[in-house]
């Protein structure tokens, strides 16, 4: 452990340059967050991980892209729109991919979504290319488009892609909670979750609210895609492939059935993301995700269920 | 005409056959009992007949069939289920749990209502209304499955095995209940039982299910003080 303290980065103390990081952190934690809300959304009604939720997400980014930089629609108009049809192609996918598999083996499934990745992923650079595009910008994010905290040098300012993309992932929380919590269609989602048999036998149309766990998921990945684009300044077929696997990891993390969990998780990932490389110096931002994933194992070796799963207790 | 009328009734799962061809009838406003061995094919019976598992034969409820509806079609049709084991949502409140039950109902003004009044019909759920369900003790959780089924305002409540794993004293209350509730509000009621002898206390009629088939049927009282019925089919 002392060892450790050898390799630590003085400057990772100074408060403007700490309070920069842990922005940055948690912007990338909102990223992280709202893709392990995609995850968790179908894993809790239907046990299932979609692996294809990042490519989805990918080419619904790429149907704004058309709509604003091509058809010119304002972003905030397009945006709306992609959401819809993404929740309407997310229940199309449940209804028609997944289900006439699904009743064969949990493996299956695991093939399907698979497939899907690599469909989608080969989709969308035949239809757009391979070369990047210029990234989508629902908020402004231009190098001054911020705001100044700490004059610095180091300088301690937040950009307002952040500043949305926090606004945007508290949204989003609260749509998710009121609609699951408040509403008739959130009751019988949060049923079949806790118990399918049950929740036929006392009528909930069950299928349905497999549909609506897609549709939801889809709908908010698309999202994520977007706020993904605009903070990596780019777009293109590959966009989603790192973001996801950190968003897999925050719903490991913070448990796959925890709705809370994906919030506490993503962000946690994104801190640990931004502030490792920097306070070690022997930790390169390219080993920033092996970083993380430690911290994650080490957190899943005392809690397998994550931090906010359900622990599976029978009691027989 | 009795409000349930089975007729060669035959499910399983997947090539084993369980039920080779039930005959049964519930009268409407009754309790019936069904009761045999472990295997004797009672959640089968159940399971069939509330849409869980694909079975042949008839089954009408008012002359209208049920077999090959799906689960919350049977259940719309005014069947409820309490399965064997509870089932409760764990995760979710006892309300919320009673909200569930009334899923299919649009008057919810009335659905509140109800929730009062079994809250205090089953005064544990009333005083542990916004508790998880999974908190509950097991008869806790049986008393909730129970009023989670009555919810829905059934003309026909399923029962498997109410009394599995509670203890006598919570099991004796549980029936007491239950005969209460039919007694008062006419509920039919369809009960499978390990338990004869209990059963035997509320219901008026009774089947024994041996291998898959009707092996014996009477009035509950009879079957109760047949002597070599009791020593070859029940048990004690």
């Amino acid at each position: 452990m002392l060892l450790l303290l050898a390799f630590v980065n003085g400057s990772f103390f100074k408060p403007a340059f700490f309070l920069q990081l842990v922005t940055n952190g948690l912007s990338n934690g909102a990223i992280y967050a709202a893709m392990a809300l995609t995850v968790v959304i179908i894993y809790k009604t239907t046990g299932h991980l979609n692996f294809a939720q990042g490519e989805m997400a990918t080419f619904a980014a790429f149907v704004v892209y058309v709509l604003t930089a091509e058809q010119h629609f304002n972003i905030w108009i397009a945006l709306p729109v992609v959401v819809v049809l993404s929740m309407a192609a997310g229940a199309g996918l449940e209804r028609f991919l997944i289900r006439p598999v699904e009743s064969r083996s949990n493996l299956a499934v695991v093939i399907v979504t698979l497939g899907l990745f690599l469909l989608l992923n080969a989709l969308t650079a035949v239809i757009w290319g391979t070369q990047p595009k210029t990234g989508l910008r629902p908020f402004p994010g231009g190098i001054h488009d911020q705001i100044t905290v700490l004059k610095g040098p180091p300088q301690f300012a937040i950009g307002y892609g952040a500043i949305g993309t926090w606004a945007v992932l508290i949204g989003v929380v609260i749509a998710i909670s009121v609609l699951l919590n408040k509403t008739k269609l959130g009751l019988g989602y949060r049923a079949v979750a806790a118990n399918r048999e049950s929740a036929q036998l006392v009528g909930i149309p069950v299928s349905r609210m497999l549909m609506l766990g897609w549709a939801l998921s889809t709908g908010i990945g698309s999202i994520g895609g977007v706020l993904v684009s605009q903070s990596s300044g780019t777009l293109d077929f590959n966009l989603m492939g790192s973001v996801l696997i950190y968003g897999f990891a925050a719903a490991a993390l913070g448990g796959f059935d925890s709705i809370r969990g994906a919030i506490v998780g993503g962000l946690i990932v994104g801190l640990a993301e931004a502030l490792l490389p920097n306070l070690f110096t022997f930790v390169g931002s390219e080993l920033s995700l092996a970083m993380a994933l430690v911290i994650i194992l080490a957190v899943l070796l005392v809690r397998p269920q994550g931090l906010f799963g359900t622990a599976r207790v029978l009691r027989v | 005409m009795a409000l349930l009328e089975v007729q060669g009734l035959r499910a399983g799962y997947g090539p084993v056959a369980v039920l080779h061809g039930l005959d049964f009838e519930i009268p409407e406003h009754d309790i019936v009992v069904l009761l045999g061995a472990n295997g004797a094919g009672k959640t089968t019976t159940l399971r069939a007949l509330s849409g869980m598992l694909p079975a042949s034969g008839a089954a009408r409820i008012d002359g209208q069939s049920i077999l090959g509806l799906s689960a919350d079609r049977v259940c719309a049709r005014g069947i409820a289920h309490v399965p064997q084991g509870r089932g409760t949502f764990n995760e979710l409140t006892v309300i919320e749990n009673l909200e569930a039950g009334a899923y299919l109902r649009r008057d919810t003004a009335a659905v509140k209502a109800d929730i009062d009044r079994w809250c205090e019909v089953f005064p544990v759920l009333g005083q542990r209304r916004t508790q998880a369900a999974g908190q509950l003790s097991g008869g806790e959780q049986q008393m909730l499955a129970v009023a989670r089924a009555l919810m829905s305002e059934p003309r026909l409540l399923l029962l498997d095995e109410p009394s599995l794993g509670l203890a006598p004293l919570v099991t004796r209350g549980l029936f007491e209940r239950l005969a209460e509730i039919n007694a008062s509000a006419g509920t039919t009621m369809f009960i499978v039982e390990q338990n004869a002898n209990l059963a035997l206390d509320i219901a008026k009629y009774a089947y024994v299910l041996e291998a898959g088939l009707i092996a014996l049927q009477g009035p509950a009282a009879d079957l109760a003080s047949d002597d070599d019925v009791r020593k070859a089919y029940l048990g004690f």
